[in-house]
Order: C-alpha cells, then sequence, then structure tokens
C-alpha cells in the first residue's frame, strides 16, 4: 500500500477555498489536468454516491465515487472506479483547517493506493505532484483570478 | 462546555517543532508566559498520567495532567487539575501537521471547559489569546517567523 500526503497553506479563508472545492464536479474549471467532468445518472455532485466521469486533457477517461462531504468539517472523500493507469484501492482524502491567526487556509490531500511492481514511483509521482502539487498551484490561480474579478466590477 | 480554537503556521518543519514542544516540563524554554515548571514524584515528563507543576510570570500557579503523547502523530493532550481561573473539566490539545509545501508546520491548540456562563467570553480570550496564541507567535519567532 502506497500514501501520499500531500498539504499547503491557501492565502483565502476557508470557505473561499471550500466554495471551490466543495463541488465534485467542479474540477474541470480549476484543476489544470481535467479537461471536462459530468456526473452520472443526473445526480447531483453533493450525493454522497455520486459518480464523476470525467477526461483529462491527454484524453484519458476517468471515473470516481463521492465517499464522504461535509459541510462543517470541510473534508470530503472518494474513491477511483476506472482509470486507464495502474491505480489500485485508490481512495483519497481532503480537508481543509483555518489557519486562526492569519484567516488562511491549511489544506491537506492524501491518499492511499496499490498499483503493479515496478510502478510505483511513476504512480507516486503523478498523484503527488501531477495531481495534489499541481492542484494546490491551481487554487491559488484560481482564487487570485477571481478576487481580480471581483476587483475589477 | 466552552471550545477554543487557534492555529498557526510555524515556519519550521514538523519534527523540529515538535522537538522544542513536546517535553510537558519544557513551557519555560519556549512559551513567554511560563516562569517555571517542575513534574511532580520526580516522573519523566513523557510518561502518561504525569503532573506538572507550573509558575506563570504573573505569579498563578497551575498543576496540569499529561492525557495522552504521541510522537508518530504528533500532539499532546492535558487536563488542568488546579488552576486559579475557575474552570472545570478543562481539557486541552495541542497538535501539529506537516505542510509538505515548503516544509512548514501547521500547529491547532484546542480546548474545552466547563465555566459559569457570564465568564465564558473572558475565559475564552484569556485561554486563546493569552496562552495559545501568545505560544504560537513564540514559537514563530523562535524558528524565524
Amino acid at each position: 500500500m502506497i500514501r501520499i500526503v500531500r498539504s499547503t497553506i491557501i492565502d483565502a479563508p476557508t470557505d473561499a477555498v471550500w466554495a471551490v472545492l466543495r463541488d465534485f464536479n467542479g474540477h474541470d474549471r480549476w484543476h489544470p489536468a481535467v479537461a471536462k467532468s459530468t456526473i452520472e445518472r443526473g445526480q447531483s455532485a453533493d450525493k454522497l454516491g455520486c459518480v464523476r466521469h470525467f477526461f483529462l486533457r491527454d484524453g484519458s477517461e476517468l471515473r470516481e465515487r463521492l465517499l464522504t462531504l461535509s459541510d462543517l468539517e470541510q473534508t470530503f472523500s472518494y474513491c477511483l472506479l476506472d482509470t486507464p493507469v495502474p491505480l489500485f484501492n485508490y481512495v483519497a482524502h481532503v480537508r481543509l483547517v483555518p489557519v486562526t491567526d492569519s484567516d488562511r487556509t491549511f489544506w491537506d490531500w492524501r491518499c492511499s493506493f496499490s498499483t503493479r511492481p515496478g510502478m510505483e514511483e511513476e504512480m507516486k509521482r503523478m498523484v503527488g505532484e501531477d495531481i495534489y502539487d499541481a492542484g494546490f498551484a491551481a487554487i491559488r490561480n484560481h482564487l487570485a483570478v477571481s478576487a481580480g474579478v471581483e476587483e475589477h466590477t | 462546555m466552552a471550545r477554543v480554537y487557534v492555529s498557526s503556521v510555524i515556519n519550521g518543519p514538523s519534527d523540529r517543532v515538535w522537538a522544542r514542544v513536546r517535553d510537558f516540563n519544557g513551557l519555560p524554554s519556549w512559551h513567554p508566559g511560563i516562569a517555571e515548571s517542575r513534574i511532580e514524584n520526580g516522573e519523566p515528563s513523557d510518561k502518561i498520567g504525569c503532573v506538572r507543576d507550573f509558575r506563570l510570570r504573573n505569579g498563578d500557579r497551575i498543576r496540569e495532567k499529561l492525557l495522552g503523547l504521541s510522537d508518530f502523530d504528533l500532539f499532546f493532550t492535558y487536563a488542568i487539575l488546579e488552576s486559579p481561573m475557575g474552570v472545570e473539566n478543562y481539557v486541552a490539545t495541542l497538535r501539529l501537521t506537516p505542510v509538505t509545501d515548503g516544509n512548514r508546520t501547521f500547529a491547532e491548540w484546542t480546548a474545552e471547559f466547563d465555566c459559569p456562563a457570564e465568564r465564558e467570553a473572558d475565559l475564552v480570550a484569556t485561554v486563546g489569546d493569552g496562552v495559545f496564541q501568545s505560544g504560537f507567535d513564540a514559537l514563530k519567532r523562535q524558528f524565524g517567523g
């Protein structure tokens, strides 16, 4: 079992970060790797058990199921159902916590999975860097852009 | 039940911040409000159940019991046995979590306690600002911001 833990500090209140992250179908609007996402069977994106069906920019097709979602704790969990890469039993957890002395956000993103022998390092790099670290940078960019737009209106 | 929650980011790796705060008898070495501390009965300060008897710079004396300590999860939990604050069932936890981006530390300090309703706001401020935030501010200075 491989475990990945990534965390960062975002210079925005948790409510602002959560407003973006809680939409399980919204990652195609902020994550650079995600091209298009839809929720299957017409379900709401905050209904537990809903499945997001999405395409990466490289054409890969993936499906993930929402396992938990809490507006109180500002957390959600999800698992991979289908993916073209060898990620097995992939379960991920996202957690936001306020940094009270500066009104910022601590964001913890972690997962566990297994893979084929020999693929460990490649999968660790892909998940930790291409998905999580790139996601942190994308949210920073997304929030800065949003703030800029608000200032101009 | 009154609750206090204070969190901060310390500009140092969590194992180094943990080394600074894990000693249950070590408050005077990093917290500016604490003048002196000792562990009762000559017990080691990482023995669960040990009691620290310490004195604040303002002269107040407090006795606290160590309830839990984890070098793996980087937290400790303790209860007040005796204090001049007039609180009951006071249990607090200091927890560190690594911030992998930048090798920093996310620090959280929480407390729950019972007190008369009319004193709750003052006590929450005393604990949250006077004890927890001033401790984090000192750690931030010690680790360079």
